[in-house]
């Protein structure tokens, strides 16, 4: 690739360095979970601005007033763009006449009918605030609906943070937390068959994220036929097939990854892009598991406020008018392929996987430790492009040719930093 | 946790620091002078291991070896109740333990060398509450607290991965490869090798290791290691800088805490 630029500008983030040490003293952890530091595999934390001052677009500005077009979304909820015009003033008109009230605003059932119109298997739509509140009540209702306690799950999985999604050894996580769990690995039919064997009648359901997208590994899409195979095994069993669209979907398909992978799930949990940043999840279903969900005790404080939910309409209206899930993933192709030939170009072998507008780097060079392509994220941060080393990124509508072109540039000063300090290092030639 | 892990981080990560101990300590140093013996301890269910002091210096080994003084414990309880004995109800004070032990000739080293050796261990690695913070104002055994400590805690970690339940659990999540982990400002460091979920501490830094862990000073590591900081703070401080494939540092610093409750 031809890039013609002048050098970027380094940037100065002391005024979120010097915000987070007075964090630290207040807030464990200083920033938590994966959004912080640690979690976020911020290597150097020194390198990082941490803050933020504003967000429009595809941008977030960090409290020096710098620039940085973001690959993370938020970890995904940015799906329009930052402030969308049209959603935010969707959001103000309902915070206008009220949000959280005793009595509910329209906005639920608006919120519900589009959700039902829009995921091809849903017969029904129930909303909380996080992906976790409706991966963890999927659980619930496939227990209630086949009076059955054990969940299967696919390791490498996440599925939020309560006690039965952790993993042994996890602070705070108890043997007995995860009595309930059976694992089998990634596209591995013959392992959910030799359970269903092992565990007769005793399996309440299946949850697994539509394809393999752990962090730190090379994400994988289900291979021909692992879904149909697999729903057949629910069926066959009386297994409740849980789908966490909670990362992917509308980064896939606006009817659902269920649907796009050729199946259809009994319940799918969605959260982030429904409602472009606003606080809402939701947990669409099947008509057979409409009673059980009805009896079970599940409810929050602010999961019914108004305010999220017209936001949550007017953003999968807006999204499935402009074809925002489709330009998302021509996007991320555009984006990934301008990528790798950058890496090539500085002898870098850059890998790419998972879905276009949800895709993985990493360097094929410098395997299995990963710092160069840690150094290499890092020089992109400096310069405005926040991309991280250990997680899936993701595309949203406001991204620009404009910004790819930047992100090309900054990616290719960022590779010759590099090799620059790196001069041994097994190159492609 | 367990008797056999605690027993097997009791023989391979607590008493292995006498090695380090009779180089750092003075006091130490002086009680093997002119001591030519090895130390064989046998443990049921956990393994075997040799003290050898000879020419003013100790080494451990795993395993059996040339040894003149031989020891066998009954079960891992009494192994343990040599190093941390129990108190004795009528007395208050702790409960003498004695080993079943092979050539009686070198018996008065066990009752006299190395049972002071093994107090000069405690009073670095478990000094008493009411004197710690007093003691840790000296230099010289702030230092020598801290590097054993660091020791204890990263071979423990392995014995832990190797042994205990919620180690193994933790141990099969993590991948193969050489974990580095180093002091700034000091020759600390040691290495951990994975493979096939199987974990084996070393002394020394290594090449091209997966992940790095660096404690940025002595006083971090201490702080760290004695629940005094945490490992999400210092990386946000910059004062624990990791790189590499951080998956398994996530791993380890699991077992780290539960080193911790073991140890702690």
């Amino acid at each position: 690739m031809k890039l013609q630029y002048e050098p970027k500008q380094v940037y100065d983030v002391s005024k979120g360095q010097a915000l987070f040490k007075k964090a630290l003293s207040l807030v464990p952890a200083g920033i938590y979970g994966h959004l912080g530091p640690s979690e976020g595999c911020m290597i150097p934390v020194s390198a990082y601005p941490l803050f933020m001052s504003r967000a429009q677009g595809t941008y977030i500005w960090d409290l020096n007033g710098n620039r940085y077009i973001d690959y993370m979304c938020a970890y995904g909820p940015n799906f329009l763009g930052y402030n969308d015009p049209d959603v935010d003033a969707a959001a103000i008109e309902q915070l206008k006449k009220g949000n959280c009230t005793t009595l509910i605003a329209e906005s639920m059932v608006e919120m519900a009918e589009e959700m039902v119109n829009t995921i091809n298997m849903a017969d029904w739509a129930f909303f909380g605030k996080n992906g976790g509140d409706m991966t963890a009540f999927a659980v619930m209702i496939a227990r209630a609906y086949t009076n059955r306690k054990k969940i299967v799950l696919v390791s490498g999985y996440y599925h939020g943070v309560a006690p039965w999604m952790q993993k042994l050894g996890y602070s705070g996580v108890t043997e007995e937390d995860l009595a309930n769990n059976l694992y089998i690995d990634w596209n591995a039919p013959d392992q959910f068959e030799k359970l269903i064997k092992k565990y007769p009648g005793q399996i309440a359901g299946l949850i697994a994220t539509p394809y393999y997208h752990p962090t730190f590994v090379d994400n994988q899409l289900p291979p021909e036929g692992y879904w149909q195979k697999m729903r057949k095994l629910c069926d066959d069993n009386g297994i409740v097939l849980i789908f966490d669209d909670v990362r992917a979907g509308f980064r896939i398909d606006e009817k659902g990854s269920d649907y796009h992978y050729g199946i259809e799930a009994d319940l799918s949990c969605f959260c982030k892009a429904i409602a472009n940043g606003y606080n809402m999840s939701a947990i669409c279903g099947k008509e057979k598991l409409k009673n059980a969900t009805a009896d079970i005790a599940y409810t929050g404080s602010y999961w019914l406020s108004a305010v999220p939910l017209a936001a949550g309409v007017a953003t999968l209206r807006k999204a499935k008018a402009i074809h925002a899930v489709e330009e998302n993933a021509k996007k991320g192709i555009k984006l990934t392929e301008g990528l790798k030939e950058v890496a090539r170009d500085n002898g870098f072998d850059l890998r790419v996987t998972g879905e276009p507008a949800m895709f993985y780097l990493r360097l094929g060079n410098d395997f299995p430790s990963t710092i160069l392509h840690q150094e290499w994220v890092t020089e992109c941060v400096k310069r405005g492009v926040f991309f991280t080393s250990h997680h899936n990124h993701f595309i949203n509508y406001a991204l620009s040719d404009e910004d790819m072109q930047y992100t090309w540039e900054v990616a290719d000063e960022a590779y010759k930093i590099v090799r620059a300090n790196h001069p041994d290092a097994n190159y492609i030639k | 946790m367990d008797n056999v892990t605690r027993a097997k981080i009791n023989l391979f990560a607590v008493l292995r620091n006498i090695e380090d101990l009779c180089t750092m300590d003075p006091v130490s140093a002086d009680l093997i002078k002119g001591v030519d013996l090895g130390v064989e301890f046998n443990v049921p269910e956990v393994g075997s291991a040799v003290l050898t002091f000879k020419d003013g210096k100790c080494k451990f080994t795993r395993g059996k070896g040339k040894s003149a003084l031989k020891l066998y414990f009954t079960s891992p309880e009494h192994f343990n109740n040599l190093i941390a004995p129990p108190t004795d109800p009528k007395t208050g004070k702790p409960k003498m333990v004695i080993p079943i032990f092979y050539n009686v000739f070198k018996v008065s080293f066990l009752l006299n060398t190395f049972t002071k050796l093994a107090d000069r261990l405690s009073h670095y690695l478990q000094p008493k509450p009411e004197e710690k913070e007093e003691l840790l104002k000296d230099p010289a055994y702030f230092e020598t607290n801290t590097i054993l400590t660091a020791y204890t805690a990263f071979y423990a970690m392995s014995e832990i991965a190797n042994s205990d339940f919620t180690g193994k659990a933790i141990a099969r999540r993590m991948p193969d490869g050489v974990i580095a982990c180093a002091v700034g400002g000091t020759d600390l460091a040691v290495n951990i090798t994975i493979k096939n979920h199987h974990f084996v501490t070393n002394k020394g830094k290594v090449k091209d290791p997966r992940a790095t862990m660096i404690f940025g000073d002595l006083q971090f590591a201490h702080d760290l290691l004695n629940g005094k900081s945490s490992s999400f703070t210092g990386m946000g401080t910059g004062q624990f800088q990791i790189s590499g494939y951080v998956e398994m540092l996530e791993q380890m610093a699991k077992l780290l805490t539960q080193v911790n409750y073991y140890l702690g």
